[in-house]
């Protein structure tokens, strides 16, 4: 790169390097400053709200132009970061949380149109967030990741209760809070007890301090404070219980940002914390997660098939992905953080097009989108209709989507690791999944509708529609194609294991 | 032949030609309007079959796995769409490509809604089909195995019989459950594979040297289990029979015959291709082989009896399916050259007159929309060509001499009674069961009074139905009076399995088919 080479090696020591370091995180926090301003001069008609969510669109666009370039120029600091890390991982993890932003906010112009919300300040909120994930990804300190956590998780609670005519999603957006307030404290607790235990919240420190001895009692009891923490967030189970009552309840395209852009925040924050500060893994945290995987697939998939609602089976889905991705997590090596990239954005991806499918059926939050209420859409909306089955297929990890590879890759850095009983439970209860996608599809196509013109009003608005189809073209695009992806997620997850071996492991 | 099919380099783009272009014949189905779509379906197929039957002549038995290509497809990580075709899988592929123009032909009128989908969805089917037999890396043979159950799913739940959503989730679980397990096993494999050897291949020679050299240890059971049970579902294998008479029985015509014809086939090809080269000390360990010769012959007799009492003629067809792919079982097991290369000519037999019983009921049900024995009789006085065409399939299926159906089940029956003549016995009463549920069937539906007011103006065969039901009979006879060209084709494939199990297993194979050195 010859004269660029300061762009690509930061030098931290310098405002320059620092600045450049946080690009992205800075770049964003203006693009805030200006929505706000704009919507504090603006926010009186439905069309300052699209207005709003245009220019908030355009800054996330912008954002992740930047993050996927300084992913491209392989931007990498010297030494030990501080407070933020500069590596392959976190700019691979902040593209999918702008990824899943940007859905978010094109679906929710045609939604917020739809149910007469007109409140600008709502993507105030969504930026909001997206700055506090992408400090959960690139967090080097446990306490920039507890801020990260705290800004995205108030960010969210508003946005959870932003129907304020309806009662279901302030429901929503209150148990969402406790819980949420419960789950931070836990986080703190634990960052306390572990900074007790080897003086610092630096991550590599801690994990330099942690590495080649048994833990601690305190050590160990903060990492199990640090966990429960973080699987509030990403609602594994058995720290689920609030997740159905808040997906539901929440307007959909904020149901669509919790299940992908908080869950990647969370999970690529706990896989960060795992390695790099709690380097033996097999003696310390990779059995409890593996039980946890185990019950989290079980639950998510047996209860989602006892469920009416579709968005509510959506939500339990999602509890049940996310054990998916915690069998990836529990192996602890590259090949287990590729997959639990690969899958994370798999899974973002397939949800922008199922949740989005979902929003355009109903009215008033889709509570009462049941089996029964799409019953023939293929004959009078056939591509909504194949929307949703390639949604439904990547779900069920079918080949020929994104989600088979996704949890091809899962399974095989399990099986790599020498795992035995949890791909046996992964595939035993994709087939219980199996049970509750398929008649999805089977409803929309083997069942007649109601009645000519009953979907005649199902619509996404156009830039939804364009976001839903995006979305489609991606999931089928990569089930087939996935070679590059795969390549650059090998080295995403090298990026996150060279620091801490680099310093003699 | 030979020189023109080498002057247009046929061997070089056959085997790609006849997985793309069912697929892009679906786009084009897809893409253009929907009363195109049935003339672009025949005309992909009639290539197709044309393409299949050019494989006749391009395949040399002496050569192994020829027409190989890999291309890489994730290089990373070892994945390379490698294909193939040996003496076991081209004449599997052949029927398959010849089977399909038939079935479109089967549906053209009476399909009548969404058209594009159905047609579209035949030829993703007959891409995934192919694709199977001809993977020669096991990813891509999962992909194309799994790749076929939702053009099947929705060819049942669209187009499929009064009780066609049951049928249809019915059979995509049970698949799915065991191909799932497939997968982890494949996995499994691999990665040990890479533990041990450094690199990371999905490639059938591969993975079939290093489990040759014992590599796997105790892990070994395990993973034949998992290929056991997914190919038992598939085939079926009784117990697991219990998703095909549901599927087969409310599925549309052309689904039925395929079902039959080439997806049952891919469970016994995967036990041949995969499951038994893998691990012959597992599949041929005392207890394995027995028990699995006893599932066999009880598939036989079991699937037999229950076909004989059957009120409804299709759900007779589908129970002999399990009788029949019982003798497939019981020769592959019985692990002779005879044997082996029986179960390959009843796989095709079953495929020619199978598919044929399931198209000659999808023509009565055409007319009578019933396919209750019951309501017919008599048949014979208002459709003769009919029923000529009936007793004459009908006694192929059951293993008349002079049929392909007794070729197939004779080289079974001898094959398996020089290593097993306690199953084998038990296999024979399985031929007379179907002499007894099939001639009393056509008896009770083409013969005996014609008292049924509504089969009095039935009309006879169509010419659209002759050309159906004239590829079918050549078939039947062809394979039935000279069988020679079959058989010296797929003899080199069979020894070479015997070969694989004799040198783990000497104890199984009879010295009778020791290859002479």
């Amino acid at each position: 790169m010859g004269s660029f080479d300061f762009l690509t090696t930061l030098d931290l020591s310098t405002p320059l390097g620092l600045s450049a370091a946080l690009a992205p995180e800075l770049f964003l926090t203006g693009a805030a400053l200006i929505v706000l301003l704009f919507v504090a001069w603006r926010h009186s008609t439905a069309a300052d709200t699209r207005m709003a969510g245009w220019l908030t669109a355009f800054s996330l666009v912008l954002g992740l132009v930047v993050l996927v370039g300084m992913g491209v120029a392989g931007t990498r600091a010297e030494g030990i970061p501080q407070m933020m890390s500069v590596d392959q991982f976190r700019w691979a993890g902040g593209a999918v949380v702008l990824i899943a932003a940007i859905a978010t906010v094109l679906l929710s112009i045609g939604y917020l149109e739809r149910e007469g919300i007109v409140a600008p300040e709502y993507y105030v909120l969504i930026i909001l967030a997206v700055i506090g994930m992408l400090c959960m990804v690139g967090a080097a300190d446990l306490i920039v990741l507890f801020l990260g956590l705290e800004i995205m998780s108030v960010a969210i609670y508003v946005l959870a209760g932003y129907d304020r005519q309806s009662a279901f999603s302030a429901e929503a957006a209150l148990k969402y809070f406790l819980i949420g307030a419960f789950g931070s404290a836990f986080l703190l607790y634990g960052i306390a007890l572990v900074y007790g235990a080897t003086g610092s919240t630096n991550l590599q420190i801690i994990g330099t301090q942690l590495a080649g001895a048994k833990l601690t009692t305190m050590a160990a009891l903060g990492l199990a404070l640090l966990l429960i923490g973080l699987l509030f967030k990403i609602a594994a189970a058995p720290f689920h219980m609030w997740a159905p009552d808040v997906y539901e309840g929440a307007p959909t395209p904020i149901t669509t940002f919790m299940a992908t852009g908080v869950k990647v925040a969370a999970f690529l924050a706990l896989v960060r914390v795992l390695i790099q500060s709690f380097p033996e893994a097999a003696v310390t945290w990779s059995p409890p997660i593996g039980i946890l995987a185990a019950v989290t697939m079980i639950l998510g998939n047996l209860v989602a098939l006892s469920q009416r609602s579709l968005k509510r089976m959506l939500a339990y889905s999602s509890v049940a992905h996310a054990g998916y991705v915690l069998v990836a997590v529990r192996p602890g090596t590259p090949y287990g953080v590729a997959a639990v990239w690969l899958y994370l954005g798999a899974y973002t991806l397939t949800s922008i097009v199922t949740f989005g499918v979902l929003q355009s059926l109903g009215r008033s939050g889709e509570r009462d989108v049941t089996l029964d209420r799409i019953a023939g859409l293929a004959e009078e909306r056939p591509w909504l209709a194949f929307a949703m089955t390639v949604g439904m297929l990547s779900l069920l990890g079918f080949p020929g989507t994104f989600g088979f590879m996704g949890k091809w890759w899962i399974l095989s850095a399990s099986v790599a690791d020498g795992e035995r009983m949890l791909p046996v439970v992964l595939v035993l209860t994709s087939v219980v999944s199996a049970g509750y996608y398929m008649p999805v599809i089977m409803s929309m196509y083997m069942r007649k509708s109601p009645g000519a013109g009953t979907y005649a009003d199902a619509r996404l608005g156009r830039a939804g529609a364009t976001v839903v189809a995006v979305a489609v073209i991606a999931v089928l695009l990569l089930g087939f194609w996935p070679a590059p992806l795969i390549n650059y997620a090998d080295r995403v997850a090298d990026s996150l294991h060279t620091i801490y071996t680099s310093q003699g492991r | 032949m030979t020189e023109f099919l080498a002057a247009i380099d046929f061997s070089g783009w056959a085997l790609h030609a006849l997985v793309v272009l069912p697929l892009v014949g679906a786009l084009l189905i897809v893409a253009l309007p929907a009363r195109w779509a049935r003339g672009l379906a025949l005309g992909v197929t009639l290539v197709e079959a044309l393409i299949g039957l050019g494989l006749w002549w391009v395949f040399d038995p002496s050569l192994g796995m020829q027409l190989r290509v890999s291309i890489p497809w994730i290089p990373a990580y070892g994945v390379n769409y490698a294909i193939g075709i040996d003496g076991l899988s081209v004449f599997l592929v052949m029927l398959s490509a010849l089977l399909m123009p038939l079935c479109v032909l089967s549906g053209w009128n009476y399909i009548e809604t969404r058209l594009q989908g159905y047609y579209a969805l035949l030829l993703v089917l007959l891409a995934g089909m192919i694709g199977v037999f001809i993977a020669l890396d096991l990813f891509v043979f999962y992909v194309f195995w799994e790749l076929m159950l939702i053009p099947m799913y929705f060819l049942i739940g669209v187009w499929g019989g009064s009780n066609r959503l049951y049928a249809a989730i019915k059979f995509f679980i049970y698949t799915m459950a065991g191909s799932l397990l497939m997968l982890v096993a494949i996995l499994a494999m691999v990665w040990h594979r890479w533990h041990a050897m450094g690199t990371i291949s999905f490639a059938y020679d591969d993975l079939l040297a290093y489990a040759a050299i014992g590599a796997l240890g105790p892990l070994k059971p395990w993973l034949f289990g998992a290929f056991f049970l997914a190919f038992a579902i598939k085939v079926p294998v009784f117990p697991f029979h219990t998703w095909l008479p549901d599927a087969h029985v409310e599925a549309p015509t052309a689904a039925s015959v395929l079902l039959a014809s080439v997806l049952l086939k891919m469970g016994t090809y995967g036990y041949l291709r995969f499951a038994i080269p893998f691990f012959p000390a597992e599949a041929f360990a005392a207890l394995t082989q027995a028990v699995v010769l006893a599932l066999a012959v009880i598939g036989i007799v079991y699937g037999a009896l229950v076909a004989l009492v059957q009120p409804d003629v299709k759900k007779l067809v589908a129970y002999s399916s399990v009788s029949h792919m019982g003798f497939v079982m019981l020769g592959i097991w019985a692990m002779t050259v005879q044997g082996i290369q029986g179960a390959i000519i009843v796989m095709l037999a079953h495929g020619i007159s199978t598919g044929g019983l399931f198209f000659l009921i999808g023509m009565l049900y055409e007319r009578r929309h019933t396919r209750d024995i019951a309501a017919f009789g008599g048949l014979a006085r208002v459709m003769p060509a009919f029923a000529t065409v009936l007793v004459i399939v009908s006694l192929s299926s059951i293993g008349v001499p002079g049929t392909n159906g007794f070729v197939g089940e004779f080289l079974v029956l001898i094959g398996s009674f020089t290593t097993q003549p306690l199953a084998a016995g038990i296999a024979t009463t399985g031929v007379i069961f179907a002499a007894a549920y099939l001639l009393w069937a056509v008896q009770r539906v083409v013969f005996n009074k014609l008292d049924k007011p509504e089969n009095q103006g039935l009309k006879d065969l169509s010419r659209r139905e002759w050309a159906i039901l004239l590829p079918l009979l050549a078939g039947i006879l062809w394979l039935g009076l000279y069988p020679g060209p079959v058989l010296r084709r797929t003899e080199p494939a069979a020894q070479a399995i015997v070969d694989q199990v004799r040198r783990v297993m000497p104890r199984v194979v009879p010295p009778s088919d020791l290859r002479q050195n």
